[in-house]
């Protein structure tokens, strides 16, 4: 059955996939690095939003996926979005390696080390390591991505594989939300003493959580190198990674709609101040500051579950009969 | 040896100034169990704001060198604290009972207006003390050269953190921030007006914070308006390092980090300092997962 | 109500005609790219200012070929991923070409989009080598690249007999390339140490412990002047007597403010001449008008440099009389030659970059002031 609901939803999205038809190039531009954002936070919402575990190293995992995609297509001419799963796959990987260790810890002592292990990325791409990642200077004449034989060069052209892949990505977290790994997920978010006592293990279902979430960050970092061509340190510095859990914790943990949300006024609403000039980033800060106090549970906090109670006694009756 | 000892005073001097921000951290921390990622700018306002009055209203000159910098370290430490109070009022309390993350949001908000605020105020480009308010005489300490500005910054940090460890451990009003800091609940219960001891820590902390900037401006001269986020970064780092919440923690939190990165620079590379500090950190959560002097926290049942 | 609509329409389409026609008839629109927000906004805004002045003064000599020069100037603030969103603004508004920009990282963010879009690209502060090493047709810059800084640096040393040289960068890609390019010149065994500090920190004192047990006789630091200043002014803490030379980032008196007088005496610096070295007669007259209007001159030669850019453009404008980007570029490659420029005549080599050499040693002297040396 189609719900009311899902036709808005769908006719919403048209209307915005006609967005580039009307915009300039540069909005078109700014639509893209929102898009770019909404992915990489709904990827981070998993872990944080949705398993409550304090990460603010999510650039990290992007960086890794961007840097496998730039290393793999710079140096072998491998078709740039061929190497997305394994930007993605090596992204996850890495997320299994350095979380295994650090998993247990508790709120802000995993905070800092999230923020430490995007800081030794950060500085062992600086200092070229392995004479892979170009120093400073990072990795330039990285190719288009081709998509059925066109080249993916213009805003426009970026709209619809950024957007394309964003909408993906929303359909299979809102599907991965309701799964059963997304309840679990969600009662140790709330509790996870309750959760553990009921028979969920949690270091396996956070593990999971975190695999996910940097798989998915890593294969944004491939579409990222593609749009810029050239990928150095400076675009995955840790501000990259406040800037994420910002738009996670203001749309309001765990939801979706408040994700993207967050997005489009973390990424969007600098643009739109650029009329205070110098002043711009000081309104900005306020901004925060004022949405965080009207809305102390994010904008769009997630609604509570719903189950059709009725459904579950008509079957009930029907056994009977 | 020689250059062994040197490094090893270089990474104290460093680590005196990161435990007297993490300090403000830790503090605050502990009451509210806020990481208030703004602490970092309040420390570049108290740098600022004593620059400001120094050249402004000339203390060192009317009142000689010695006493002018204490009346000045006085004022700014009450004006950051004033800061601290109004931040705490306008960005952190009414969000006091909503998800703890929030409130670290707005801490970012505030910091990335703070750091504006001080662009807008006092320009982009970096600022400097004054030349020759200090004289520049070392010291001759087991063949190392140390410049006397630097013991006693660090002689000074140190006192700092007794004071405000008496002030915890041994008077009423400390009793009364401990007691807040384990249950604001049953605290409330005893009698102790928990707003009261909130807004005291907000003042407290940040007041250390601006101390620490006035210290680093008068030692290293140049001040810009993007410092406070590395210090903070630094200074919360040290916190963790120490326990955060633990006032003794944040201190050895600080000297440790200090050293660290002071040995880590000169004995391995100096390109990857933070890497190594940072790892460094990260092995002593993995065995130690709430820091060095933190308390183990029990499993809630 | 119909004929209203109808009125209307016809209106709005006459006059989109016309305003078309308007533009295309009398001005030609040149982009300037450049930080007019954040870190290094003085920087753009000495370009924007400069460029302006020069344009408002072809426009009174009557323009190119009748036609008015109209700038039009956005932001990159200094960060790749705006550089983008500037790019593509400035391809929009269909300029012919762009003026711009500071910084090497913010060029090459920018690059691709103009080459894709056919867009003359002019970069005047942007010295990083590669940027003139991909075969870019409509790349140009009117600043001197970090090799042949890096050549002239390691000449100074040399000439000046250092045996053991201790090289420290910031890890920036302009600094590690200066670094790299000095010290690929220098004799192996006299290059004793070479690695990077943290820009944006303040304690530098271990770092200078570290490299005062190789015993060097230079330190030659290639980042800029803030943490050249801090680094000047704790070695003379220290007590430690060593000379320390400069890249040209390090060509800002903001760096004798933050060492102090006695700490920066003696430091040199190789470097372009600075905006008071520019001595010919039509440097002079521009930069008159500069301070008349803004009561000071350009803090940096990099802005100057903007103003080459510009000048060059508007040479192969009137001597191609064509806005083709193809025509544009091939005059400026291979005809354009020793035009009159601010900063000395100006021609591009094969490759698009500036022809001719550019740098000089400059010191400090005891009174805090930079003095070019002959």
């Amino acid at each position: 059955m189609i719900k009311k609901q899902d036709i808005l939803c769908l006719a919403g999205a048209a209307v915005f996939a006609c967005a580039p038809l009307v915009l300039d190039a540069y909005w078109t531009d700014v639509l893209n690095n929102i898009g770019l954002y909404a992915i990489l936070a709904l990827s981070l919402n998993i872990i944080l939003g949705q398993c409550g575990l304090f990460q603010m190293g999510h650039a990290a995992f992007f960086a890794v996926g961007a840097y496998t995609s730039a290393i793999l297509n710079t140096m072998f001419d491998i078709p740039l979005l061929w190497t997305m799963p394994l930007a993605g796959i090596l992204a996850g990987l890495f997320g299994l390696i350095v979380a295994r260790p650090i998993i247990h810890l508790r709120g802000d002592y995993l905070l800092i080390v999230t923020i430490g292990i995007v800081e030794i990325i950060r500085i062992a791409l600086i200092n070229d390591v392995g004479g892979l990642t170009g120093g400073a200077n990072g990795i330039f004449g990285i190719d288009r991505p081709m998509l059925f034989g066109l080249k993916i060069k213009r805003p426009y052209q970026f709209f619809y594989l950024i957007w394309g892949f964003c909408a993906v990505t929303i359909f299979l977290f809102h599907r991965l939300e309701n799964s059963r790994f997304g309840r679990a997920l969600n009662y140790i978010k709330d509790d996870d003493v309750a959760a553990e006592g009921s028979g969920i293990d949690i270091s396996r279902y956070k593990l999971i959580a975190f695999v996910i979430g940097a798989f998915w960050a890593g294969m944004v970092g491939t579409i990222f190198a593609g749009k810029m061509k050239i990928i150095s340190p400076e675009s995955f510095s840790f501000w990259e990674s406040v800037l994420l859990f910002t738009i996670v914790i203001l749309g309001g943990m765990g939801s979706i709609r408040g994700v993207l949300l967050g997005a489009f006024l973390i990424i969007g609403l600098p643009e739109l101040f650029r009329d205070f000039a110098s002043a711009r980033m000081l309104v900005f800060g306020a901004a925060m500051i004022a949405m965080m106090i009207f809305r102390t549970q994010g904008l769009l906090p997630p609604l509570p579950r719903k189950y059709d109670v009725s459904r579950f006694f008509s079957k009930a009756e029907g056994e009977q009969s | 040896m020689e250059e062994f000892f040197q490094q090893l005073t270089n990474g104290l001097a460093v680590g005196g100034i990161y435990a007297l921000i993490a300090l403000g951290y830790t503090m605050v921390y502990g009451v509210l169990k806020l990481i208030n990622f703004a602490h970092g700018d309040l420390f570049t306002i108290g740098a600022f704001l004593g620059l400001t009055l120094l050249t402004s209203l000339g203390l060192t000159d009317s009142i000689g060198p010695v006493a002018g910098l204490l009346v000045l370290a006085v004022m700014v430490v009450i004006l950051v604290g004033v800061v601290g109070f109004l931040l705490e009022r306008i960005a952190y309390r009414p969000l006091r009972s909503s998800p703890r993350l929030s409130a670290v949001v707005s801490a970012l908000g505030a910091s990335i207006f703070f750091q504006n605020a001080i662009m807008l105020i006092w320009g982009a480009r970096p600022l400097v003390y004054p030349h020759g308010l200090l004289p520049n005489v070392t010291v001759n300490v087991f063949g190392a050269e140390l410049p006397l500005i630097r013991i006693l910054m660090f002689v000074i940090s140190v006192l700092l953190m007794c004071g405000l460890y008496y002030l915890t451990h041994k008077t009423r009003i400390g009793t009364a921030i401990r007691a807040a800091a384990i249950d604001q609940g049953a605290a409330k219960l005893m009698g102790i007006d928990v707003n009261r001891v909130i807004s005291l820590v907000f003042m407290i902390g940040p007041a250390l914070g601006g101390a620490a900037g006035v210290m680093v401006g008068l030692y290293y001269g140049q001040i810009n308006f993007t410092m406070g986020w590395l210090y903070g970064l630094k200074a919360f780092t040290a916190a963790i390092l120490g326990g955060i919440g633990n006032i003794p923690g944040a201190m050895l939190g600080g000297l440790l980090l200090g050293v660290v990165e002071s040995l880590g620079a000169a004995y391995i590379s100096i390109a990857w300092k933070d890497a190594i500090s940072f790892l460094v950190l990260i092995l002593i959560l993995i065995v130690r997962p709430t820091g060095l002097l933190g308390e183990r926290v029990a499993d809630k049942v | 109500m119909k004929r209203f609509m109808r009125v209307l329409a016809l209106g709005l389409v006459a006059s989109l005609l016309l305003s078309s026609a308007a533009l295309a008839a009398d001005t030609i629109k040149i982009g300037l790219q450049a930080p007019l927000t954040g870190k290094y906004a003085s920087e753009g805004l000495d370009m924007k200012n400069l460029v302006e002045i020069l344009a408002a003064k072809v426009n009174a000599d009557g323009g190119v070929k009748g036609k008015k020069i109209e700038i039009i100037a956005e932001d990159d603030a200094f960060d790749p991923k705006t550089a983008a969103l500037a790019a593509q603004r400035l391809v929009t508004s269909g300029v012919v070409a762009v003026i711009g920009t500071y910084g090497s990282s913010i060029t090459e963010a920018a690059q691709d989009i103009y080459d894709e879009e056919d867009v003359i690209q002019i970069a005047t502060g942007s010295t990083m080598v590669r940027l003139t090493e991909k075969g870019l047709e409509n790349f140009f810059r009117t600043c001197p690249r970090d090799d042949s800084q890096g050549a002239a640096a390691a000449q100074v040393l040399k000439d000046r007999g250092y045996k053991r040289i201790a090289i420290l960068h910031d890890n920036s890609s302009y600094a590690k390339g200066l670094a790299d390019e000095t010290r690929k010149r220098l004799d192996d065994n006299s290059v004793v140490f070479f690695d990077a500090l943290n820009p944006g920190e303040q304690d530098y004192n271990t770092i200078l412990t570290k490299i005062k047990g190789f015993n060097p006789d230079v330190i030659f630091f290639t980042g800029y002047f803030n943490e050249a200043g801090l680094l000047l002014r704790q070695k003379k803490e220290m007590k430690w007597d060593v000379a320390m030379m400069g890249g040209d980032a390090t060509n800002n008196l903001d760096l004798v403010k933050i060492a102090g007088n006695d700490a920066a005496k003696g430091f040199f610096f190789v470097s372009p001449p600075g905006v008071n070295d520019l001595t010919s007669p039509f440097a002079k007259e521009v930069l008159d008008t500069y301070k008349a209007k803004y009561n000071s001159l350009p803090a940096s030669i990099w802005s100057v440099f903007a103003g080459d850019a510009f000048l060059a453009i508007v040479e192969a404008l009137r001597q191609t009389d064509s806005t083709d980007p193809e025509v544009l570029s091939e005059y400026l490659r291979n005809k354009m030659d020793n035009y009159p420029g601010l900063t000395g005549s100006i021609a591009f080599d094969n490759k698009g970059d500036r022809a001719g050499k550019f740098y000089r040693v400059s010191e400090v002297n005891a009174d805090g002031e930079f003095v070019m040396l002959p």
